[in-house]
Parts: C-alpha cells; sequence; structure tokens
C-alpha cells in the first residue's frame, strides 16, 4: 500500500519464524497465518444467497467450485465501502472448507518471529470479536492484528447455520 | 494376528475380486437352489464356484480357507450326485459355511487374516458327509414329514440329523457321533470331528464357538455383506470406452477447427460472415459432441441395479425363516441401470423397506389361510425406468396399512394432536410412519421396532432427491414405490428470473408454467392464491421468501410456475422463465448446506452462480 513496508529482519533465536499475509480493513493492518491462504483473487460477480447472516455477501465461482463470500467488514461491523481497484478476496481454508473474505487490500507477505507476538490488549476494535484475535504485533512503525478465522464463527454461528 | 504373506500383490488382488464376485453368485444360485425345480444344473454352478475359491486359496495358501471351501465342496459333491438332499435345514449349514468363506475373504481383503474359530462349521458340514447320512437322512425325512414342526427350528434339525429325535439330548448323541471319526478322518482333515464335538450336545459347541469371534452366522448377510463389494474400482464394458475414445477423437478434432477458426480470424484471413458460419457449425458440433460424451460418462457411472437386488434373496429368506412366514420373492427388472451414487444410497432404504413388508406387512401362513390368502405371501421388488427417472416398487400381498391403528399410535406417541390427526387424509397418515420414534410395535424387537427404520428410508430417498409413495389397502397389501433422479451430479431445470437474481428449479418437480395477469390473485385468509381450472393453488413469491430487493415498476403480468406432487401443489411467482437447461448440481459446501429452500447451486453459462430452489422444501415451510 501507500507506506511502504520495511522488511522485517527477524532474530532466529526468538522462536521460529512465522509467515503471515498481511491485510487492511478500514485502516487497521491485519494478519494471517500464509498456510491458510489459499489463493488471492479479485472480486468476481457475487451471486447473493439469501436467508444468510448479514456479513455473507453470497457465492462465488471458484474455477468450478462454488465457495461463500464473507465480507469483514460487515462481520466486524465496520462502515460499508464501495469495492474499488484494491478490493479483494482472500480465498482461505477454514476447517476444511474453502471460503472467501472480502477485505480492503492485501499488501504483503511478512516475516516475524513467534516471540514478537504479544497477547492482544483487552479492547482492540470495538467490532471485532475478540475471540479471533489470537494475538498483536507490534513493531516500530505499525501495529498487526492477528487474526485466527477458524475461531471467527462462533460455535451459534454454526449452529444456526446447521439449524437453518 | 498374520499379516498376509503374498509376494505377489496382483495376483492377490486378482483372487479377491474373483472369489469375491463368486461368492455373491453362489449366494443368488444357494437361494434359488431351494425353489428350483431343476437344481442339477445350479448345483453343478454352485459346486464349480465353491471349487475355483477353494482352488484359488490353496494356491496362494490361506489354510482357513482351504479347510472350510473343502468341506463344503465336499458337501456339495454329495448333494451332486444325489447322496444328499437339498432340505432348509442342510442349505442353512451351507449358508452358514459360506457366510465363514465371506468373513474369511474379507480378513485377506482387510489385509490381516485373524485366526477365525472354523471348527464350528466344519463340524456341522462334516456329518453330511458321513456314508450313513444317506439312511439317516431318509428316516430324519420321514420322520421331519409325519411330525412337521420338528424340522421347522433350524437347529434341532441339524442334531437329527445325528442322532434321531432331534430333542433327545446328550447320550445318543455321543453315541452317534462315535462311528463318524473314522470316516471324516479319511479326507484329508486337519481338526477330526471328535475336538469339536466333545462333551456337551454338538449343537451347543458349536454355536458357542463360532460368536467368539466371528460375528453370528446369519447377521453378516443383513446388510453387512456390503463390505465385500468392492467401490473403489470399475468394471466398464470395453465397447463402452471405445465409444468414449472415438468420443474424445471428435472432441480433439472440434478443438483443433476451433484454433483454426480462431487463427483465421486474428490473422484478419477471414470475413466476418464466414466466420459466423464456421463459428456456428462448430458450436453445434461442439454441443452434439459433449453432449454425446456426457451421456457416456454418464452410462459409465450406471450401475444395474441388479447389483442392489441380488443380496435381497438372501435376506428374505433367512427373514422369512426367522419370522416362520412363506414368503416368494420376484424380481423384476433388475437390469435397470442407475447411477452408481444412487445404487450406493438405495441399499439401506431397501432392506429396511423389505424388512417392514416381512415382518409387518406379510402375515403368518396361519393368518393368511384364515384370511382366504395363499398360504405363502408374495413380495415383489420391480425397479423400472420412467423418463430421467427410476421408480422402485416394493409391493406385499399381505395386512395392509392399519391406518387406525397408524392414528392410535402416533397419538399415543405424542407425535401429532388429535386436532391433527382429524384433518388428516388416508395419506397424510401413511406418511405418519416415517416419522422419527414411530413404531405400531410396543417392544422393540431384532427385526423393528425402534421407530427407526423408516426414518432412515425418508432421510435418505430425501437426500437422493427422490420421491416416496406409500399405497395401501388393509387386507390387501401395500405397496411402496420410490422416485430416484437417474443421477446426482446434473438435473434438466428451469431457469427463472426473480427480480433480476436468477434461481434454477429442477424440471422433474415442475408441472407446468402459466403467464398470469397479478389483478387474478385472490387473497384467501392472507395467502395469495389463484384459481387455475378446478383447484386454488397456494402461491408462494419468490422475492417475498428470498427477500429480493424489489425493482422499481411493477408489472401486471408475471409468470406462475406450478411445481409440486400429485397432491400437493403450489405456484411460485417469478417475473421471467429465463429457458430450460441442463445442470450440474454443485454443493454449497458444509458453511452454507441448510438454508431453507436451497438445494444447492449450479455455474451458468456465463460463470456466474444460480441457486437451485428447492420446491418441495418451500411447499413443506409453507404449511
Amino acid at each position: 500500500m501507500s507506506k511502504a513496508l520495511v522488511p522485517v529482519k527477524s532474530d532466529e533465536s526468538h522462536g521460529e519464524l512465522i509467515q503471515l499475509v498481511s491485510f487492511n480493513l478500514d485502516q487497521e493492518e491485519y494478519g494471517v497465518d500464509v498456510l491458510k491462504v489459499r489463493e488471492i483473487i479479485r472480486m468476481p460477480i457475487v451471486t447473493r444467497v439469501p436467508n444468510t447472516p448479514h456479513y455473507v455477501d453470497g457465492v462465488i465461482n471458484l474455477r468450478g467450485k462454488v465457495i461463500p463470500i464473507i465480507s469483514m467488514r460487515k462481520k466486524f461491523g465496520l462502515m460499508e465501502t464501495e469495492n474499488d481497484k484494491q478490493t479483494r478476496i482472500m480465498v482461505m481454508d477454514v476447517d476444511g472448507e474453502l471460503m472467501g473474505f472480502i477485505v480492503d487490500a492485501v499488501s504483503e507477505v511478512i516475516r516475524i518471529s513467534g516471540s514478537e507476538i504479544q497477547p492482544s490488549p483487552a479492547v482492540v476494535a470495538s467490532g471485532i470479536d475478540q475471540e479471533c484475535i489470537s494475538g498483536v504485533i507490534n513493531q516500530a512503525e505499525r501495529l498487526l492484528v492477528l487474526l485466527d478465522l477458524e475461531k471467527m464463527f462462533s460455535n451459534d454461528e454454526k449452529n444456526m447455520f446447521s439449524s437453518l | 494376528m498374520s499379516p498376509i504373506d503374498c509376494e505377489d500383490q496382483e495376483l492377490l488382488e486378482g483372487f479377491l475380486s474373483e472369489t469375491t464376485e463368486l461368492l455373491e453368485k453362489l449366494d443368488d444360485d444357494l437361494v434359488a437352489l431351494e425353489k428350483s425345480s431343476a437344481p442339477d444344473e445350479l448345483l453343478n454352478s454352485i459346486f464349480r464356484s465353491i471349487h475355483t475359491v477353494k482352488g484359488a486359496s490353496s494356491f496362494l495358501g490361506f489354510d482357513l480357507l482351504v479347510r472350510v471351501t473343502h468341506k463344503t465342496e465336499d458337501v456339495l459333491n454329495r448333494m451332486r450326485k444325489g447322496e444328499v438332499p437339498v432340505t432348509p435345514e442342510i442349505m442353512d449349514v451351507i449358508l452358514e459355511a459360506t457366510d465363514l468363506v465371506k468373513v474369511l475373504v474379507n480378513d485377506i481383503k482387510a489385509g490381516e487374516i485373524q485366526d477365525r474359530e472354523i471348527d464350528g462349521t466344519i463340524a456341522k458340514l462334516i456329518p453330511l458327509l458321513a456314508d450313513n447320512l444317506v439312511l439317516q437322512q431318509k428316516s430324519a425325512e420321514a420322520q421331519a414329514a409325519q411330525p412337521a414342526p420338528q424340522a421347522v427350528p433350524p437347529e434341532p434339525s441339524k442334531a437329527a440329523e445325528q442322532p434321531q429325535p432331534a430333542p433327545a439330548p446328550q447320550q445318543p448323541a455321543q453315541a452317534n457321533t462315535a462311528p463318524e471319526p473314522p470316516k471324516a478322518a479319511e479326507q484329508p482333515q486337519p481338526t477330526p470331528a471328535q475336538q469339536t464335538q466333545p462333551p456337551p450336545p454338538p449343537e451347543k459347541a458349536s454355536s458357542d464357538m463360532v460368536p467368539r469371534k466371528t460375528p453370528p452366522p446369519p447377521k453378516p448377510t443383513e446388510g453387512k455383506s456390503d463390505d465385500l463389494s468392492d467401490n473403489t474400482t470399475v468394471r466398464v464394458d470395453v465397447k463402452r470406452l471405445d465409444d468414449l475414445m472415438n468420443q474424445v477423437g471428435e472432441l480433439v478434432l472440434e478443438r483443433n477447427r476451433m484454433i483454426q477458426i480462431n487463427q483465421n480470424l486474428q490473422q484478419g484471413n477471414i470475413n466476418n460472415l464466414d466466420f459466423n458460419e464456421d463459428f456456428s457449425k462448430l458450436t453445434k458440433r461442439m454441443n452434439f459432441v459433449t453432449s454425446e460424451l456426457q451421456m457416456q460418462v454418464l452410462k459409465m457411472r450406471m450401475l444395474p441395479v441388479d447389483k442392489v437386488f441380488k443380496k435381497f434373496p438372501r435376506i428374505v429368506r433367512s427373514l422369512a425363516r426367522d419370522l416362520g412366514k412363506e414368503v416368494d420373492l420376484q424380481i423384476f427388472g433388475e437390469e435397470t441401470e442407475l447411477d452408481r451414487s444412487v445404487v450406493d444410497e438405495i441399499g439401506d432404504p431397501l432392506i429396511h423397506l423389505i424388512r417392514n413388508a416381512l415382518d409387518h406387512g406379510l402375515e403368518t401362513p396361519e393368518i393368511r389361510m384364515a384370511a382366504g390368502k395363499p398360504r405363502t405371501g408374495t413380495l415383489v421388488l420391480a425397479a423400472i425406468h420412467e423418463g430421467n427417472q427410476i421408480i422402485i416398487s416394493i409391493k406385499d400381498d399381505g395386512a395392509g396399512i392399519d391406518t387406525e391403528r397408524v392414528a392410535r399410535k402416533a397419538l399415543e406417541k405424542g407425535l401429532v394432536s388429535e386436532e391433527q390427526l382429524a384433518a388428516m387424509s388416508q395419506r397424510e397418515i401413511f406418511d405418519l410412519i416415517f416419522l422419527p420414534g414411530f413404531s405400531t410395535k410396543d417392544k422393540a424387537s431384532d427385526l423393528s421396532g425402534r421407530g427407526v427404520g423408516m426414518d432412515v428410508v425418508k432421510t435418505n430417498i430425501k437426500k437422493l432427491n427422490g420421491l416416496i409413495e406409500i399405497r395401501s389397502e388393509k387386507g390387501q397389501g401395500s405397496e411402496f414405490i420410490l422416485r430416484l433422479p437417474l443421477t446426482l451430479a446434473i438435473i434438466q431445470s428451469l431457469l427463472v428470473e426473480v427480480e433480476g437474481e436468477i434461481y434454477s428449479l429442477p424440471l422433474s418437480s415442475v408441472l407446468e408454467t402459466l403467464r398470469v395477469d397479478q389483478r387474478q390473485f385472490h387473497t384467501i385468509g392472507g395467502q395469495e392464491s389463484l384459481k387455475l381450472r378446478d383447484i386454488v393453488l397456494p402461491l408462494i413469491r419468490l422475492e417475498t421468501v428470498f427477500k429480493v430487493q424489489k425493482q422499481e415498476e411493477q408489472e401486471d403480468f408475471c409468470y406462475v410456475v406450478v411445481v409440486g406432487s400429485a397432491d400437493k401443489r403450489m405456484g411460485l411467482v417469478v417475473s421471467k422463465l429465463v429457458g430450460q437447461q441442463e445442470v450440474a448440481i454443485k454443493s454449497l459446501g458444509n458453511y452454507l448446506a441448510n438454508i431453507p429452500g436451497i438445494a444447492g447451486s449450479t455455474i451458468l453459462g456465463d460463470g456466474r452462480v444460480a441457486l437451485i430452489i428447492d420446491p418441495f422444501e418451500l411447499i413443506g415451510s409453507n404449511e
């Protein structure tokens, strides 16, 4: 994105290296484990699916496979914006199923060492479930919120789908 | 116990697939044998099957298998020569032996040979090999002929082959086994009969020993022999494969043609008119070739329904014997083909329906005679093609469904209220038997009474997008009719537009389409309806159910798609009909699996996803 990010030199004595994909969402920067990300695509035509939670934007055709698309902005209770040239869908593996997440922009893959991850402060961003924040990475120039998407849907939400 | 020590894996696989096939055939033949009037040919074929299994297993060094098959073969050989008669009791022993063979083959398939207890079964076979059997058998037969009931329970009658009077316990039994060993020893037989037939009555000994590791013999046939049939590999008719190759060849030609046309266009060697013509020709041919290809691949996935049907004679036989009923099972249309995914799924529901027919439907011979019906009940299992559906019917000439009893039981179990019952048609009362927890039995038995079976039937059939229909007349019998799609992968669908969104409706559930003026709609008790000929058709507005954003102008005319089955119809109001198309069904994944009214999705020609509507769920939710 606009501000160039300084490549992080990892200090190997501080635990193992973790690779993260960082993405932007309403001024904040987030990171997810690179191994969970299958691919990053531009916005295709999304087919709306009726009677689903508001943050489910619909489904798309990913080379012959139909996968659900979740709007991260809606899920985190952020203001909705128009999709622009930077908007991306991150296709991720969540509990063995492919799912797409709409984010404002994807910036880069960064390496950090495990020791750089700090527990998240009590309140990070009001709309985000504390559950799915697995930590915060505080580096000189930036603050990265580490997300665990498998925890993003509470059991209630999962149950709601299966009982619908 | 010992892992299989077989150097040639290919040989082993060949053995397994051949043996599996032979055993399936064997089952058929054995059951047919009892009914057959000219058993010679059948006996020969049975003998050959078991002989082949024996030969192959001795070649590969499966000792246990050789021992069992060897004895069985000997008995069959005597049957073939007419030295041993074909009686239900002897057949029980032989069937038990084949079951044991299956268990052993399964062990080999699983890759580990277990040390199974086989002497019990062998011990039952050995008496049949005794020279004096002919005489004894005759006297046993004579006995069986006079006091008939003695021969009915399978167990004692086997004992009757050794000592004359079946109920007489130990003493004579032992006395009679004494002269046997020498004869048994003539055969190359590692375990002399004596070992397994010591002090207690011989029957006890063997039946006590078998269950130790082997499941009780009759059980594995009741559906569990499924694991014998192998579903990971497919055998395809060579001709079909050749046809497929031809089609692929055509496809390659068309592809080359397409590349050519594209090249010409890029290089400007072709004018617009020519291009149009060439391209439309190409499109037509491509269309033809791909639909042929689709048919052919579909055909390769097809299996004759026989694959499922052929285990039923066995099941019916053993059930009938357990229940003390006489049943004549007739199978029609076993060559009807359907998709393997469907074949895999219908086995269980059919077993449940057959069990039900035998247990609840058909009466005992005495009751039948009293009702003026033939002593033997008839169970007809038939499969036919109809359009792009397959229809399987299970029909018995038994007691039929007693609607009053069903209604009373459902009320007792609290599954319905009295008001609900009062408003129910006969059909709806029939449908009560599908409710989970419903059973007319007061006590659960081995066979039925837990109220699970019909629920399983219903769910499995629904999973296959199938329908189930019940016809029944008290005293005359019942018929269960299953309507199943030929394949689960591709369906004919009607694409409709709802305020700009495209949905797909399975054509199989569409009865008709109408163009109507919205002013003709009536509202009855808050429910929009349309008078269609002589019926009042309740309407569902898809834009309301699916909460579609309304576009500004409201047109007077709209389209109504009438969906449903014979007795439940409903009109779906849509803004436009797009057309008919064959679509491939795609799952929405676990996460969105259970959206009401949506059965799945498909991908349209332009790459967009369209949702497939489940009309029956809509009808259900509207009630």
